[in-house]
């Protein structure tokens, strides 16, 4: 196909002068390649590393541009006529910001989306998304740290930790990386790279990203403290909600371990309680009220804990804790709580919970003092590792006999609630091992530690569960199953 | 020495009255003459559509079609484009970064200083590969 290529003036100096050339080629490129080698030096005016058409220049095929049509693939014809149009461009405006940006592609490395991939799986790289979090809850890589661009420098020493390790740094399309890589790279972060085409290039190459749920904007509202602790942020928000809690008894310690709880965002509380509220109970359990005596505990409780946090789930049973129906009331919930104030009780719950392999967030109070420890088999302890055989009764009086300081289990079921949160979240040291007592007089606080008995006959390795057993005779008490401090 | 740009009178009203017609927003067209030894010489001038929408106060990009359609009716007779003019509203007309960012050789390029709606100024200015160099504008007379 014999073609006419018209040249602008600033590109004559390559044709020695000549405002057209007459070349043959069939498509585009075919004609710059042939250019190229009659002329040399057109494909740097024309083309840029990647062998696309420059920003700076149009080409046009018979009066349109290629780039409406099939770019340089665009077929030529006989007696066509290319136009090489010099894009024109400029204004009174300075353009620190183009400048900037070449500078920063000079000085932080570019890695593409699909290397990414590979080093992360053969480098451990970290990957870091810049993004805004509306950006993030769209889509992002999964394990992604989300470090948004406007705290950064705030953040990045919280969340990543070594300053050695191999980074790569994204935001939606590879600009913003540039700004934040330099940042890091400021903070001391020695190895940064930034993703080429961000996650847009990502997405559009079919690589793998995770559409996470989100918080609702009431939510984020309500919870705005916690998403501002970076150890906790919506992910750990997220999971709060998820999480089932069964708290035993709605009495001294499940009241403010339930109360904190569901102002926390636990999702799903619910309350094992077959007592109503007396007025000698409102002097220590804060979920009931002088105007809901006689009410059950459960329905009292569910009323407190809803008017505080309408947004979570209170699911109620108004029944004794038993052999019969432990397996049926634990199956549906993670961590179990318990807020009791009995043998009988505190040896099901326990072996229920080893049978269940939950944690069981133990708690108990007597006079000026309190206890505190989660118990949790596979992990740690059982109780029975700790007591295999119950106390005389006439040793561990409840709370009705012996009575107790009304602010005491407002301390310990407190300290449950921070346990049962740290589980949930997965963060700091839980207290399974060790037992956590509090002497309200002295105001001190000891640690003892716990040891696994190997010999438990409920939580050894590998025994097969004995079977639930008559635990007031076990204990020689003829009391309540559930009763609560 | 380098070229001059040698305008006419005519030519010279016609990006004047552009200019202050788009003021404040930048104008942009095409000078089309011949280029000789020693100057380039304006026959006449075509006004170029702004295609920058982002920024018309600072900035322009000049509608590649226009240059086309020029590009042929200068042909036609004989001619060929020999520079650009742009005006800098309430700005010097003195070349800015984003003129040198996006600069071709061998063009006259002319900007026009307006302020206040008014053109006060008008420079001639050739680009060398690395920068711009200052070139006389004759013929028009700017008052």
């Amino acid at each position: 196909m014999s073609v006419t290529v018209r040249i602008p003036t600033p590109l004559r100096s390559l044709t020695g002068g000549a405002d057209e050339v007459k070349l043959e080629a069939t498509s585009v490129r075919a004609l710059i390649d042939s250019l190229e080698d009659k002329h040399g030096g057109f494909k740097a005016q024309l083309l840029d590393g990647e062998g696309k058409l420059r920003r700076f220049v149009n080409v046009y095929l018979n009066d349109e541009d290629i780039r409406f049509r099939e770019g340089l693939d665009t077929a030529l014809g006989d007696n066509d006529v290319v136009a090489i149009i010099p894009a024109i461009a400029g204004g009174a405006g300075d353009a620190s910001w183009p400048r900037m940006l070449q500078k920063l592609k000079r000085e932080i490395a570019e890695v593409e989306p699909a290397d990414v991939l590979q080093t992360r799986e053969s480098e451990g790289t970290v990957i870091v998304d810049v993004r805004d979090t509306e950006e993030f809850n769209e889509g992002h890589i999964e394990g992604a740290i989300h470090l948004p661009r406007s705290f950064l420098e705030m953040r990045a020493e919280n969340l990543l930790k070594d300053r050695e390790a191999s980074i790569v740094v994204h935001c939606a399309g590879g600009v913003r990386s540039l700004l934040a890589a330099e940042s890091l790279r400021r903070l001391g972060y020695a190895r940064v790279r930034s993703m080429a085409g961000g996650f847009g290039r990502w997405k559009n190459q079919g690589l793998p990203f995770v559409k996470p749920r989100v918080l609702s904007g009431e939510d984020r509202r309500r919870y705005a403290r916690h998403l501002s602790i970076p150890e906790v942020g919506e992910a750990g928000q997220l999971k709060l909600l998820d999480a089932r809690v069964l708290m035993i008894g709605a009495g001294g310690l499940g009241s403010p371990a339930a109360y904190y709880l569901a102002a926390a965002g636990v999702g799903t509380l619910g309350l094992v309680d077959f007592d109503v509220v007396d007025e000698s109970n409102l002097q220590r359990q804060i979920l009931h009220t002088t105007d809901r005596v006689g009410k059950p505990k459960t329905e009292s409780a569910r009323q407190t804990l809803l008017a505080l946090n309408p947004g979570i789930e209170v699911k109620t049973f108004e029944e004794r804790l038993s052999s019969e129906n432990v397996e049926r009331l634990f199956r549906d919930f993670d961590i179990i709580v318990d807020g009791s104030d009995n043998f009988p009780t505190r040896y099901l719950v326990n072996d229920a919970c080893v049978l269940q392999k939950k944690p069981n967030v133990h708690g108990s109070v007597y006079r000026f003092e309190g206890q505190v420890t989660v118990f949790w088999a596979g992990q740690g302890p059982c109780y029975r590792c700790l007591y295999p055989e119950p106390p005389p009764p006439e040793l561990a009086p409840s709370c009705a006999e012996a009575g107790v300081l009304g602010i005491l289990p407002g301390v310990v079921g407190l300290l449950e609630a921070v346990e049962t949160i740290k589980i949930i979240l997965g963060m700091g040291i839980p207290l399974v091992g060790r037992l956590l007592t509090y002497d309200a007089l002295r105001a001190e606080f000891r640690e003892l530690k716990l040891r696994r008995d190997p010999q438990c006959r409920y939580c050894r390795d590998g025994v097969e569960f004995p079977g639930f057993i008559d635990y007031e005779q076990f204990c020689a008490r003829p009391t309540d199953a559930v009763r609560t401090s | 020495m380098g070229r001059a740009l040698h305008l006419g009178t005519e030519a010279g009203s016609s990006i004047r009255s552009h200019a202050e017609r788009d003021y404040p927003r930048e104008c942009c067209g095409l000078m089309v003459g011949r280029r000789q030894e020693g100057a380039w010489k304006v026959e006449y001038v075509r006004p170029a559509r702004n295609l920058n929408t982002d920024r018309p106060n600072d900035r322009y990009l000049l509608d590649p079609a226009d240059f086309v359609h020029a590009d042929r009716e200068a042909r036609g007779r004989g001619l060929d484009i020999v520079g650009i003019y742009h005006s800098h509203p309430d700005h010097p007309a003195r070349p800015s970064d984003t003129d040198l960012e996006n600069a071709w050789a061998a063009l006259a390029y002319l900007i026009v200083g307006v302020k206040d709606g008014r053109v006060h100024e008008w420079r001639a200015w050739e680009y060398d590969g690395e920068h711009f160099d200052e070139r006389s504008v004759d013929g028009a007379p700017l008052e």
